[in-house]
């Protein structure tokens, strides 16, 4: 068993670290300034200009097929890359990318909405949360009734990335209420232009998703996307396909606190020793260490299964299960050692502590992640003495 | 044009060094392309882009040094050399009469190579190669233009700039500034996987492994001592001044 990097994914981390350390840590004290101030951390021109100098090195649609202009890394590389992108809270990604669910257009459709989105002249939302149905997605709302040739849209979605944004929707909406899950519930490639609207949802992070409200809103009925009443099987093939995102993001940006932190310990003295002296300092911090590093294994592992076309949902629910919570013990332990300081807003670490919250929440809460690891054992999908098989 | 860069892979400064039995421990450090000899490789780069011609990385180091030689050929060096060879990690003589034979049958026109390395800092490895093979050398140089058979340098002389021109083939030094270092790109680090690297040993050089062992050791690493708490003086601004010279001429010995 080899552990290392292989010699190219090695110099596509390197190369990522460096342009995280050169190009956004130097901005990290102005998107401070500008989130304190009520504006976004970065302004889209600077987003854009940040963007623009990756894609003249390549860095751009990392995980889009080639037919596409991407780099197709594979999603091992693809972990590695968001684990060095973490390691600043500056909010930024390589563009060039679709959600997976839009590679599901037709040819006429994939023209006017797959790749205005990679080429980044529009902006999409995936738009199935509602009010009452979020991990229990099968129970939506929203209604969707066919009038001559178009669909008429009613109902209300809410926690949605980019809502605020996206100049287009992909909206789920029953459209067979007798046939509920299995067969009656579409998807539909939502134009803003035909009427719905956006609310920005303010949360305790940085990050604001939207409400979105469809009342009467009339689309073409050229614009359902995959087939009339398949949209759940849709979607479901699109959720938790990269789960192990999030724990990647994790074990990055808990590196750098991690870091912060024994720096601090090393530095900061009390009654006359660094605290870094103490066992209660170096319990936590060796505890952080650990669960880091457990964290990010389970996490390339998922990773890993992808790229060799194996059934990783598994693991890479432990991988989201375990990495949320590492994230928030970390941080907090963080918190904790820098005292006063850590809780104040001229560090980043409150910043951190309060946008890792949702990872235990977003793309499938703790409790649905248990739920799904709990019943893989219990139904034998998957056997507890596994090793590596 | 074809462009020699002579390059070393040393420990990344900026992370925390360990030493043991006298020298830094290698294990969990991370290794990068030298700086100043990434200005060098940048340096060739654009000047193949402008006057068209081949960038060649030639280097002397174990096995590890391939990740370095990977990297020039990502950011778009076109061949490598890599001497891994014991015999040819010696000293300053060694290293330069082992990078000197390797390039002296091989056609030239410009050999860049940094300042010095960031871990020995020696700076006289480059300066010994071009005395071997015969060419002039310009040291530090922070600008550099081809201009027909010669090239044109402004070098950082002890804070001013000279400017020195020489005909070619000559080596130059490259100094901080020279130039800011790319980013490998995507394509290239997909392509650097693929490129050959060409091993040459010391024997295949024509040189006696002998003849070129090292002449000096090391004999012992220390880190630096830590740095203590300042002090501050107190009184008036005469009796300060009087304090000060004091303290740098009896403390510090610096005057």
């Amino acid at each position: 068993m080899d552990f290392r990097l292989s010699l190219e994914e090695k110099m596509i981390q390197r190369t990522v670290r460096n342009f995280v350390k050169n190009e956004l840590m130097p901005l990290e004290q102005d998107v401070l300034r500008n989130e304190r101030e009520g504006r976004p951390g970065l302004d889209p021109e600077t987003l854009r200009v940040l963007q623009h100098k990756a894609k003249a090195i390549g860095f751009w649609g990392i995980n889009t097929p080639e037919e596409y202009g991407g780099a197709n890394l594979g999603s091992l590389a693809m972990a590695i890359t968001l684990m060095e992108l973490a390691r600043t809270f500056v909010p930024f990604d390589f563009g060039g990318y679709a959600d997976n669910i839009l590679y599901a257009c037709t040819d006429e459709q994939k023209q006017r909405y797959l790749i205005p989105t990679i080429e980044g002249t529009r902006r999409s939302c995936f738009a199935l949360t509602e009010p009452g149905a979020g991990s229990d997605a099968a129970n939506i709302r929203a209604t969707a009734v066919k009038d001559g040739r178009e669909w008429v849209l009613n109902g209300e979605k809410i926690f949605i990335t980019n809502g605020n944004e996206a100049d287009f929707a992909m909206v789920f909406a029953v459209t067979d209420k007798e046939k509920g899950p299995r067969g009656g519930i579409t998807c539909f490639l939502v134009d803003r232009e035909l009427g719905w609207r956006s609310e920005r949802v303010r949360t305790m992070g940085e990050w604001d998703p939207a409400a979105l409200i469809f009342e009467d809103v009339r689309v073409p009925e050229e614009n359902v996307l995959g087939e009339v009443g398949y949209g759940l099987e849709l979607a479901m093939r699109w959720i938790g396909a990269a789960r192990w995102a999030i724990p990647a993001r994790a074990v990055g940006s808990a590196e750098r606190l991690l870091n912060m932190a024994i720096e601090y310990a090393r530095t900061r003295t009390t009654f006359g020793e660094p605290i870094a002296d103490r066992q209660a300092i170096q319990w936590m911090i060796a505890d952080s260490a650990v669960e880091i590093d457990a964290t990010k294994w389970i996490t390339l592992k998922a990773a890993w299964m992808a790229d060799e076309g194996m059934d990783n949902r598994h693991q890479a629910s432990m991988a989201k299960l375990y990495g949320a919570n590492m994230a928030n013990r970390v941080v907090d332990r963080v918190l904790q050692i820098h005292g006063g300081m850590g809780y104040t807003k001229e560090l980043p670490i409150e910043r951190w502590y309060r946008e890792m919250r949702v990872f235990r929440i977003f793309d499938g809460t703790d409790e649905i992640q248990r739920h799904i690891i709990a019943r893989n054992l219990i139904k034998g999908h998957v056997r507890v003495d596994d090793f590596l098989d | 044009m074809n462009i020699i860069v002579c390059m070393k892979q040393t420990f990344d400064t900026e992370a925390r060094i360990v030493l043991e039995n006298g020298a830094v421990k290698e294990d969990g450090v991370q290794f990068i392309i030298n700086p100043y000899d990434e200005y060098a490789v940048e340096e060739a780069i654009k000047l193949k882009e402008a006057e068209g011609g081949v960038v060649t990385v030639v280097t002397v180091g174990p096995a590890r040094v391939e990740e370095a030689i990977r990297t020039a050929l990502a950011m778009g060096a076109d061949e490598a050399i890599h001497v891994e060879d014991e015999a040819a990690f010696g000293d300053e003589v060694t290293v330069s009469e082992v990078l000197a034979a390797v390039i002296k049958d091989r056609p030239y026109d410009l050999i860049i190579a940094g300042n010095q390395a960031v871990d020995d800092g020696s700076g006289q490895v480059a300066v010994r190669v071009a005395e071997l093979l015969g060419v002039p050398h310009i040291s530090t140089v922070t600008k550099l233009e081809i201009n027909g058979g010669e090239v044109v340098a402004e070098r950082d002389a002890e804070g001013d700039t000279e400017i020195v021109t020489a005909p070619l083939p000559v080596l130059v030094t490259a100094q901080q500034g020279l130039n800011e270092p790319r980013y490998p790109s995507l394509i290239g680090i997909r392509k650097a996987s693929k490129k050959p690297i060409a091993k040459v040993a010391v024997a295949e050089l024509g040189l006696d492994a002998l003849a070129i062992a090292r002449r000096s050791s090391v004999v012992e690493i220390v880190l630096p001592a830590a740095k203590g708490a300042g002090r501050v003086l107190e009184g008036d601004t005469g009796a300060r001044a009087q304090a000060l010279v004091r303290e740098l001429r009896q403390t510090s010995k610096v005057l």
